[in-house]
């Protein structure tokens, strides 16, 4: 199928989704009606559910599923390990404990994602300094990521035990991922964020193919270590301004990256592309099940792409080897 | 002029050193066969050539400058290296995978220029992997593949490849085929270095054999002078019996069976 088909499909399927999603929910509004919803200005209760909540919350699940999509096939490559997802170095176990300390304190929704964003930060800074004394090695790199895990499950743990339990319940919701925190605000400088992070992965397109053939190949074809640490770099962040936002979202990092790559092949300038559009859709449409799945209550989004995705892998993995 | 000059150099992966006080030249336009037991450092040195690995001690110069002091880029234009079996596969096409020697050429949003296409059908036409171009790397034999490996570093530079054991796996059609290729890529100007294990390969195509041992050069000469029986015997510790090869007038080793003596 040539590219353009290809995008279109994806075009049709995306507007398709953004709309059963925009329609499903505690009220249905039916597409039919929505014209005139947003027609009629704000002032009455649709406009402000449809424009104010669901729009935003359908944006924020396909830039969090296309971050964490990208994210994920960066470090499956750099990494040149099929399991590695975008949590591996450590984001997630930061990202918590932050948002676990800001949750328990009654912190509000802005400083929760500020705490997050700032326990990621200093995650990922420590397992970049420890690797780095073990020269950015991609094993030294996973493990270090996992030891730090632990470490800091531990902690978030720990101030679960010191905690009341309503406030460990609204962590833990944030834990699973929670999207219900959408808002334009926000939106604004992740949609920036996010858009600029994924470009410069783009420009490294040429350089992920190599680097995901091996290290001393891509040593002699002049791939420097910088080059190195700017995708570990890039790849981080996008984790970090996901999970800050929309909490641990799970598995989307993991299958989505495995399942473009073989489907679109490992040339990364497909690759890349395909994993974000992948992700967003994913997304979407795990949070739209989570939300109309048993209204009023809302299934975080987390537990959806748990269910979901490891089953449609299995499948797919199943199928894939029997196939052979 | 001297493409390879490496004086008094120790180097190793930070336990006991691999390679001990080891000086060695290689002057444009040569193609040296670098034979040696296992363990005795040839990989090694490659790898210091390739400035995979810094030596501990002692100097590397590459064109008459220091290895280190070259960008990685401008080092990856002079300098191909093949490396021992492929790290890993995936299912990138053959264009694509000798495309990728371009790399270093290449400005960052570049995908395939005129020059490029020149230069990947041109290398794909010299290995003879031409009908190869469609297909995916993991659909390849070992020998194809191998093939296509050389494809990739000769679309990246043609004027000096170094290369580890590059037909060790091979059938004796293949190995001929690349030795073939090298021994044309040479005739035309480029500098080949390659570590074998087929002492009788050797002898037929490299000009000069280096006999490695214990992290030192043991021998290193034209085949007519390093291939007697004597140094062979003493290199590998192996009683062996030298003949000359019929088609090219080289020395042929035999190993003699544990069970004749």
């Amino acid at each position: 199928m040539k590219t353009p088909y290809k995008i279109l499909i994806f075009l049709i399927v995306a507007m398709a989704l953004l709309l059963v999603s925009l329609s499903l929910g505690t009220r249905t509004i039916s597409p039919a009606e929505m014209a005139g919803i947003v027609l009629g200005g704000p002032g009455s209760a649709d406009y402000t559910i449809l424009v104010k909540l669901r729009l935003p919350r359908a944006v924020l699940a396909m830039v969090v599923g296309a971050s964490l999509a990208v994210s994920g096939t960066v470090f499956q490559s750099v990494l040149k390990n099929p399991l590695a997802d975008p949590y591996i170095i450590g984001v997630s176990g930061g990202a918590a404990l932050g948002a676990t300390v800001a949750i328990v304190l009654d912190a509000g929704q802005f400083a929760v994602a500020a705490a997050a964003f700032a326990g990621s930060i200093a995650a990922i800074s420590a397992v970049y300094l420890l690797s780095r004394r073990m020269s950015l090695g991609s094993t030294a790199l996973i493990l270090s990521g996992i030891a730090l895990g632990f470490i800091l499950s531990a902690a978030v743990l720990l101030v679960y035990a010191l905690s009341r339990s309503d406030q460990v319940h609204r962590a833990m919701l944030w834990l699973m991922g929670d999207l219900s925190g959408a808002r334009y605000g926000m939106l604004n400088w992740l949609g920036a964020a996010t858009l600029l992070l994924m470009a410069a992965v783009m420009a490294f397109h040429k350089h992920l193919d190599i680097v995901s053939l091996g290290a001393r190949f891509s040593k002699n074809l002049g791939v420097t270590g910088g080059n190195l640490r700017a995708l570990f770099w890039i790849a981080s962040l996008l984790a970090a301004v996901s999970v800050s936002l929309a909490g641990v979202v799970g598995f989307v990092g993991l299958i989505v990256p495995h399942l473009m790559r073989n489907v679109f092949g490992p040339r990364h300038l497909r690759l890349v592309p395909a994993a974000a559009a992948a992700g967003a859709l994913f997304l979407l449409a795990s949070d739209t099940i989570g939300r109309s799945l048993v209204p009023p209550y809302e299934v975080p989004v987390g537990i959806i792409t748990g269910f979901l995705g490891g089953a449609f892998f299995l499948v797919f993995m199943v199928r894939r080897e029997a196939g052979r | 002029m001297n493409v390879f000059e490496l004086d008094s150099i120790t180097a190793g992966y930070g336990g006991a050193p691999v390679l001990n006080d080891l000086g060695l030249r290689i002057a444009g336009g040569e193609f040296v066969a670098m034979i040696g037991p296992n363990g005795a450092g040839k990989s090694t040195l490659l790898k210091v050539m390739a400035g995979d690995i810094v030596p501990d001690a002692g100097s590397v110069s590459f064109n008459g400058r220091p290895l280190g002091g070259y960008r990685p880029r401008s080092l990856a234009r002079m300098l191909s290296v093949v490396h021992q079996a492929a790290e890993a596969r995936a299912a990138f096409s053959v264009r694509e995978f000798i495309r990728m020697g371009r790399f270093p050429h290449q400005s960052a949003l570049a995908i395939e220029d005129d020059r490029d296409r020149e230069v990947i059908e041109w290398a794909a036409e010299t290995t003879g992997v031409g009908h190869l171009l469609a297909r995916r790397l993991t659909e390849l034999s070992g020998g194809e593949l191998q093939l296509v490996r050389i494809a990739h570093a000769l679309a990246q530079n043609s004027s000096v490849i170094l290369l580890d054991e590059p037909v060790s796996h091979l059938d004796i059609q293949h190995a001929v085929m690349i030795m073939d290729i090298l021994w044309k890529l040479n005739r035309d100007g480029a500098t080949v270095m390659a570590v074998l294990h087929d002492i009788n390969l050797a002898s037929d195509y490299a000009g000069r054999i280096i006999g490695m041992k214990q992290g030192r050069v043991f021998f290193s000469g034209a085949p007519r002078d390093v291939l007697r029986y004597d140094l062979v015997e003493s290199l590998f510790g192996t009683a062996c019996i030298v003949m000359e090869n019929p088609t090219t007038g080289r020395p042929f080793v035999y190993p003699v069976p544990g069970y004749i003596k």
